[in-house]
C-alpha cells in the first residue's frame, strides 16, 4: 500500500492511503489509549510513515516522446474542450485517425503539423498550439472578405485630422455624427480618457463604434464600455464553465448583467456598431451585447466568433495549447461561436479605393434617423 | 467577549512562569520545491523554495505546557521541465498551537509535546504565459495536531537542543474554483461551489521540522530541514506541492 502511494500516480492511491492511515490511528488509540507506550509503538511509527510519503512529487502522467505528446495533447482537449457536442465533434474518431499519422520517429515540425491539423477538425479561432517555432491555428476571417481598410477611413473621411485616447481613434465626421475606431480590447481603456472622447462627441446626432478587425482581448474593457451606453442594469448574457472531464460536464449557465457606470459620461443617442469577420472573441461579445440595445444597430459583416473564453495547457515537451473553455452566451441565451450576424448586410466595394460602404452605410443609416429592423 | 479577554490575559502573563525558556527565531528557509497545480498545467513543476518566518515558543503553566506562533511567507519559483516557461507561488501563513508537554520521556533529556494547531494559509500561484487562467488562488484554513520532540544536550561545551516538529492539519475549509472556472466568471458574481470542507479524504498537508538549535551566549543559532506537503483534489482538480528546505535561523 506505502509503496503504491509513493509511486503518486492516482488520487485512489491517495484515498486508499488516508484510509489506511485512519484505520491505523483508530487501531492505535484502542490498544493503548492512556499508556505511555503509544509513543514508541505507534506514533514514532506512524510519523516515520507519514516523512516517507512527503518526499514524492508528483508524477505526469504523459511521456516525453512524440507519442507522448500527442496523446496529452488529445487529453487535454477531451477533458477540457466544450464545444464538442455543439459543433457535433466525433472527438474518438479524431483521435482514431490522426494517431495513425503519429510515431515516435517523427521530427517536431512533423508531429506539429499532425496536432495543428487534429485542432483545426475543431473549426475554432481560439484553439491553438504554440511551440517556439510556430503557431497553429484556425483564422476563418482570412477566408472572408476583409470589408474594412484603415487608409480609406484616414484619408476620405477624417481627413488624418483625429484624436486618440486610450487605442480610440475618435473623430466627428460630416453631417455631425460621431466616429470611434477601437482596434484592440486589449488597449485598456481608462474611465477618464472616456469621459473625454464622449465629452468630446456628446454634440454630435449619433454616434459610430467602428471594431472592425479588433481580434478581441480583455471582456472587462467590455464592460467598460458598454457601460456607458446603458441606462439601467442590463442583461449582458450567460456565462458556463466545465465542472469535470465528461464532454458534457458544463454548468447551469450564469447570468450577468451589467450597470450603467455611476458618475461618469454616458451616450444615449442612436448609435451604429461597425463589424466584420475580423470582430472576434471579445470583440464578438461586445457586438452580441450591443446588439440588445434598442438606440443600437450594427452594420457591416457577420462578427468572427468565438465565444468560448480561451484557457492554457501544456504538454510534456512544452508546447503551449489554448482552447475554448467557457462558453458566453448572448442574452438571448444564444451560444455565438460562428459569428453574430448584423443587422444590416453589407460588404466593402474592394475596387473603390475612395469609399467605406459600410461606413457610408451607418451614415447614411443615421441621418435617416431609424434603427434598422431587427 | 470580556471573559475571552480574560482569558487571554491569564494565559499570556503566565507565558513565562514556567522552567522553560522563552525563545523567538528568525528563519530563512532554501530548497527545492515542485508544484503541481492541475488548474494552471498538468506538467508538474519544479525549482527554487524560499521563506521567512518567524516562531515564537513560549512555556505556560510552570513549563506544563507551551504555545507556539510561526508567521512567515514562501515563495517558489519553479520550471517546467522543458525549461520555457516558470510558475511563481507566493503563500502566506499565521499558525498558532499549544501543546502539552512530557519531561524526560525515556531519557531525562527528551521532551515530548503533543497539542492542537490552527493554521491559516493562504496566496496565489502565478503562471507567466496562460490566457484567462494565469493565476490561482489558494486560501486553507485549518485545525490539526502538532507534536514535538526535543532534546537537550551538548556540543562540546555549548548546549544544544536537537528537535523535530510534526504540524498535521486534519480538517479545514478551503478554496478551489470548479474545473475549469474562469475568475473571470467569479468576478462577475458566481460564487458557487468556491469553499470546501478539507479533511484526509480530500487533502493532505504537512510541514515536518528537524533541526538543531545551538545556544551561543545570549543568541541562538538554528541549523535545520524543512519539508512541506499540500495535497488536495476536490472539483476534478489537484494539487500537489512539496518543499524541502534547509533551515538557517537567529533568535530575536
Amino acid at each position: 500500500m506505502l509503496s503504491r502511494f509513493i509511486s503518486c500516480g492516482a488520487d485512489a492511491n491517495y484515498a486508499d492511503f488516508t484510509n489506511w492511515l485512519l484505520k491505523f490511528a483508530k487501531f492505535a488509540l484502542k490498544k493503548e489509549r492512556g499508556s505511555h507506550s503509544i509513543y514508541c509503538t505507534y506514533c514514532l511509527p506512524f510519523i516515520c510513515l507519514l516523512l516517507c510519503c512527503v518526499g514524492c512529487a508528483e508524477k505526469d502522467e504523459f511521456e516525453h516522446d512524440q507519442v507522448g505528446n500527442f496523446e496529452a495533447l488529445w487529453s487535454i482537449m477531451d477533458e477540457h474542450y466544450s464545444f464538442f457536442d455543439y459543433k457535433q465533434v466525433d472527438w474518438n474518431a479524431v483521435h482514431q485517425r490522426y494517431r495513425a499519422l503519429v510515431s515516435n520517429e517523427m521530427t517536431d515540425r512533423e508531429l506539429f503539423d499532425v496536432c495543428g491539423d487534429m485542432l483545426k477538425e475543431l473549426r475554432d479561432g481560439h484553439t491553438n498550439l504554440i511551440a517556439s517555432h510556430d503557431v497553429s491555428r484556425y483564422w476563418i476571417w482570412e477566408q472572408w472578405p476583409v470589408n474594412y481598410d484603415e487608409r480609406i477611413i484616414d484619408e476620405h473621411y477624417l481627413n488624418f485630422d483625429y484624436k486618440m485616447a486610450s487605442g480610440i481613434k475618435y473623430q466627428i465626421l460630416p453631417g455631425n455624427f460621431g466616429y470611434m475606431y477601437y482596434g484592440s480590447f486589449s488597449s485598456n481603456i481608462g474611465e477618464g480618457n472616456l469621459d473625454l472622447i464622449l465629452s468630446y462627441l456628446s454634440t454630435a446626432d449619433g454616434l459610430i463604434i467602428d471594431v472592425r478587425n479588433n481580434g478581441g482581448g480583455l471582456l472587462t474593457n467590455v464592460e467598460t464600455l458598454v457601460s456607458r451606453f446603458i441606462k439601467e442594469k442590463t442583461l449582458a448574457g450567460y456565462i458556463r464553465h466545465k465542472t469535470g472531464p465528461g464532454h458534457n460536464d458544463l454548468s447551469e449557465p450564469y447570468a450577468y448583467y451589467f450597470e450603467p457606470t455611476k458618475n461618469h459620461i454616458h451616450y444615449l443617442k442612436p448609435v451604429v456598431v461597425l463589424a466584420n469577420r475580423g470582430s472576434f472573441s471579445a470583440t464578438n461579445n461586445f457586438v452580441s451585447i450591443m446588439k440588445s440595445l434598442g438606440q443600437v444597430t450594427i452594420v457591416g459583416d457577420t462578427t468572427g466568433g468565438g465565444c468560448g473564453l480561451p484557457f492554457t495547457s501544456e504538454l510534456p515537451n512544452g508546447w503551449r495549447v489554448r482552447f475554448s473553455s467557457c462558453p458566453i452566451m448572448d442574452a438571448q441565451g444564444r451560444l455565438t461561436e460562428f459569428g453574430v450576424a448584423p443587422d444590416v448586410r453589407i460588404d466593402m466595394d474592394d475596387t473603390d479605393r475612395t469609399h467605406d460602404a459600410i461606413l457610408d452605410a451607418a451614415i447614411g443609416l443615421l441621418a435617416a434617423g431609424t434603427n434598422a429592423p431587427r | 467577549m470580556t471573559r475571552k479577554l480574560l482569558i487571554l490575559l491569564v494565559v499570556f502573563t503566565a507565558l513565562n512562569a514556567g522552567g522553560q525558556e522563552a525563545q523567538s527565531v528568525l528563519m530563512l528557509d532554501a530548497g527545492y520545491a515542485s508544484v503541481h497545480d492541475s488548474y494552471l498545467t498538468p506538467i508538474t513543476y519544479d525549482g527554487v523554495d524560499l521563506a521567512l518566518s518567524v516562531e515564537a515558543v513560549r512555556p505556560m503553566r510552570q513549563g506544563q505546557w507551551l504555545w507556539q506562533l510561526n508567521v512567515g511567507a514562501d515563495y517558489n519559483f519553479v520550471e517546467n521541465p522543458s525549461k520555457n516557461n516558470d510558475l511563481h507561488k507566493l503563500m502566506g501563513d499565521i499558525a498558532f498551537d499549544m501543546q502539552r508537554c512530557w519531561k524526560g520521556v525515556f531519557n531525562p533529556k527528551l521532551n515530548l509535546s503533543a497539542g492542537p494547531m490552527a493554521q491559516l494559509r493562504a496566496g496565489i500561484v502565478y503562471d507567466e504565459v496562460n490566457s484567462n487562467n494565469p493565476v490561482t488562488v489558494r486560501a486553507h484554513a485549518n485545525v490539526g495536531a502538532t507534536g514535538m520532540a526535543w532534546f537537550n544536550t551538548r556540543l562540546g561545551r555549548k548546549p544544544i537542543t536537537l528537535r523535530y516538529q510534526l504540524q498535521l492539519p486534519v480538517a479545514g475549509v478551503f478554496f478551489a474554483p470548479e474545473y475549469d472556472e474562469s475568475y473571470y466568471e467569479i468576478y462577475l458574481g458566481n460564487h458557487k461551489n468556491l469553499a470546501h470542507l478539507g479533511w484526509w479524504g480530500n487533502r493532505l498537508d504537512m510541514t515536518n521540522y528537524l533541526g538543531a538549535d545551538l545556544k551561543m551566549g545570549k543568541t541562538t543559532l538554528r541549523l535545520g530541514y524543512r519539508n512541506r506537503l499540500e495535497h488536495w483534489t476536490v472539483n476534478h482538480l489537484h494539487v500537489h506541492d512539496v518543499s524541502h528546505s534547509l533551515v538557517l535561523g537567529l533568535s530575536l
